[in-house]
């Protein structure tokens, strides 16, 4: 007979949130070959508070050390960063006709 | 928009096919009106998001056959309110029964509402982002997409909350934080009978669920929960000014999406899903403050503004009124411009009807009548507070060892352990009372 613990002993662990990239799987897209959004990155060097980071929904501004980097592909179309930028940063438009997020049950 | 298959001269262009434009472009197509309804998504409805509940009575005025044909999840007979702090929470529920509001998926309703357009007799231009509303010696003509021109008599502004035509037009300022909320919503599969089971409902009932308090990390704003048939539309809204204050302070140091990522996973709620799996995710901007956020006019020479892109829409922290109030607005200016068409033209005078009906309906009146929201929301800390101290009071009462408080000194010891004093408490009530 082996001594196995059953798992069923121990206490279920806490719940983890998931990563953001994982729940962005339940999303689809038709991706543009071309960036709709252009982001003026000697404007980010100068930004305190960088917001992007933490408001947009997608996660399309992440830092790569010091440095802002955006990627398009992601993106949910919301204007959060448009909004919020405090550095005129970034030009903003929807992607090409038919192009981007498409939701189903939201 | 392929110009070989539309013509381009319309007696009405809306730009924007959400609730507002398909409702435009409905009864204007019904009424014989040339319409082109103009929409940049490609499938239908997949732009669009919301939270999750629809009040019906306005949409019947548009299509009696509502109840009927739409696609409704569940019709609403249990509200909820939470007040959480940590891990504790204050619920109260209210029971009714009328069929007042149902729960919904916004492309699925959508898409039901552009069909009824197209089958009225609208053109319906999918994949076509609109550039720009064209204007010649200061009245809007129509529109241009790429390189395809479309004219019209009169132009129907429906873009939504993000008004990049209006900004390019100059008719509205560049989209400010100051009264912009951001919504992020998850929705969590889990079957009809689990859900039932774990919200307590049977199958004909439904849930609408506000919560308020900590779930946004003392960040103002709040969390949603509508039950759909088998699955559950779960979010948070923060308002945009106070989460930059938050960043800059650091009070805010998580990503947005943690925040409903740690509503999903909040103690108290995640049992109502457990086991769900994540279908859908997504992120879309909100109007706080409504009537700040309208244009100056709602009637240009030539254009009309309606639903979010002309401010019209109710949230009081409470309750939430986006799409009605987009098809209403839809209706009335639909009305404006059969009105005008009757009396001698399209012409500004006579399109000015729109915005008499915009001031003589129930959304202006409740408007303006809750107007005190916006003091309560640019006091960041009330909701919290408020929730802070209820939560208190209740755990004075319920969470004993021996000695059981009275209820003075369950309140007095609520009170001092949150640091309110019985005036300030008085105030942020009477606020909160007036402002809901
Ligand atoms: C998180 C969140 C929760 C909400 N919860 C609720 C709720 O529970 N109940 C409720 O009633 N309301 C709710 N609302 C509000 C509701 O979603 C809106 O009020 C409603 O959708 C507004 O309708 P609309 O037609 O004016 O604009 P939208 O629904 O935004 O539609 C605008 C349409 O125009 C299209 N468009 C925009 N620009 C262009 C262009 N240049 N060219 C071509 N097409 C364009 C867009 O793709 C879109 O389809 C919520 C909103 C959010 C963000
Ligand atoms: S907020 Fe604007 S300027 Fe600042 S890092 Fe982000 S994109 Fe750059
Ligand atoms: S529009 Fe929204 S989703 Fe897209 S990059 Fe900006 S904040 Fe992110």
């Amino acid at each position: 007979m082996s001594a196995t613990v059953q798992a069923t002993n121990k206490q279920s662990p806490e719940p983890k949130p998931m990563k953001l990239e994982d729940i962005l799987q339940s999303d689809v897209w038709n991706v543009d070959e071309e960036p709709h959004i252009v982001v003026d990155y000697s404007k980010c060097e100068k930004c305190p508070t960088k917001p992007c980071i933490y408001l947009c929904p997608a996660g399309c501004y992440t830092l790569a050390g010091n440095r802002v980097v955006f990627s398009y592909e992601g993106c949910v179309e919301c204007g959060t960063c448009r909004v919020i930028c405090p550095m005129d940063a970034i030009t903003w438009n929807y992607p090409k006709s038919g192009h981007g997020i498409m939701y189903r049950f939201t | 928009m392929s110009s070989t298959s539309i013509p381009s001269k319309f007696d009405v262009a809306v730009v924007g096919a959400g609730p507002a434009g398909s409702a435009t472009a409905y009864l204007l197509a019904k009424k014989g009106f040339k319409v082109l309804l103009v929409e940049r998504g490609r499938g239908l409805g997949d732009k669009q998001l919301f939270g999750g509940r629809v009040y019906a009575q306005p949409l019947r005025e548009v299509w009696p056959e509502l109840d009927k044909e739409a696609p409704i999840q569940r019709w609403v007979t249990r509200e909820r309110v939470s007040l959480v702090s940590g891990d504790k929470a204050l619920t109260l529920e209210f029971k009714g029964g009328e069929r007042k509001s149902f729960t919904a998926l916004l492309p699925q309703l959508v898409a039901w509402m552009q069909r009824k357009a197209e089958q009225a007799g609208a053109i319906f231009a999918t994949e076509a982002t609109v550039d720009e509303i064209m204007f010649k010696d200061g009245k809007a003509v129509g529109i241009r997409s790429g390189n395809d021109v479309v004219y019209a008599d009169v132009t129907v502004d429906a873009e939504g909350v993000n008004r990049l035509l209006l900004e390019r037009a100059g008719i509205v300022p560049r989209l400010s934080p100051d009264h912009i909320a951001l919504g992020v919503k998850e929705v969590l599969r889990t079957g009809s009978s689990q859900l039932e089971a774990a919200f307590g409902i049977g199958s004909d009932e439904g849930v609408a669920w506000v919560v308020v308090g900590d779930v946004t990390r003392g960040v103002p704003g709040g969390g949603f929960i509508y039950t759909n048939k088998d699955t559950v539309s779960i979010g948070v809204v923060i308002h945009l000014k106070h989460a930059i204050n938050a960043i800059e302070s650091g009070q805010l140091n998580n990503h947005v999406y943690e925040l409903v990522e740690g509503f999903r996973l909040h103690p108290y709620f995640r049992n109502l899903w457990h086991g769900a799996t994540i279908s859908e995710y997504g992120g879309h901007l909100t109007i706080e403050g409504g009537l700040s956020f309208a244009p100056k006019r709602l009637v240009y020479p030539g254009l009309l503004v309606v639903g979010d892109a002309a401010g019209l829409l109710l949230s009081t922290g409470i309750n939430y009124r986006g799409v009605d109030y987009a098809v209403y607005s839809g209706k009335l200016a639909a009305e404006a411009i059969e009105y005008a068409a009757s009396h001698g033209g399209l012409t500004y005078d006579n399109l000015l009807e729109y915005e008499r009906k915009v001031k003589d309906s129930f959304m202006y009146r409740d408007l303006v009548r809750h107007r005190a929201v916006e003091m309560l929301m640019n006091d960041p800390t009330m909701f919290s507070k408020l929730a802070e101290v209820f939560i208190g009071l209740f755990s004075q009462m319920f969470e004993q060892d021996y000695s059981v408080p009275t209820p003075y000194e369950a309140f007095t010891g609520a009170l001092t352990e949150h640091n309110m004093s019985l005036n300030k408490l008085m105030s942020y009530m009477i606020t909160a009372v007036r402002g809901l």
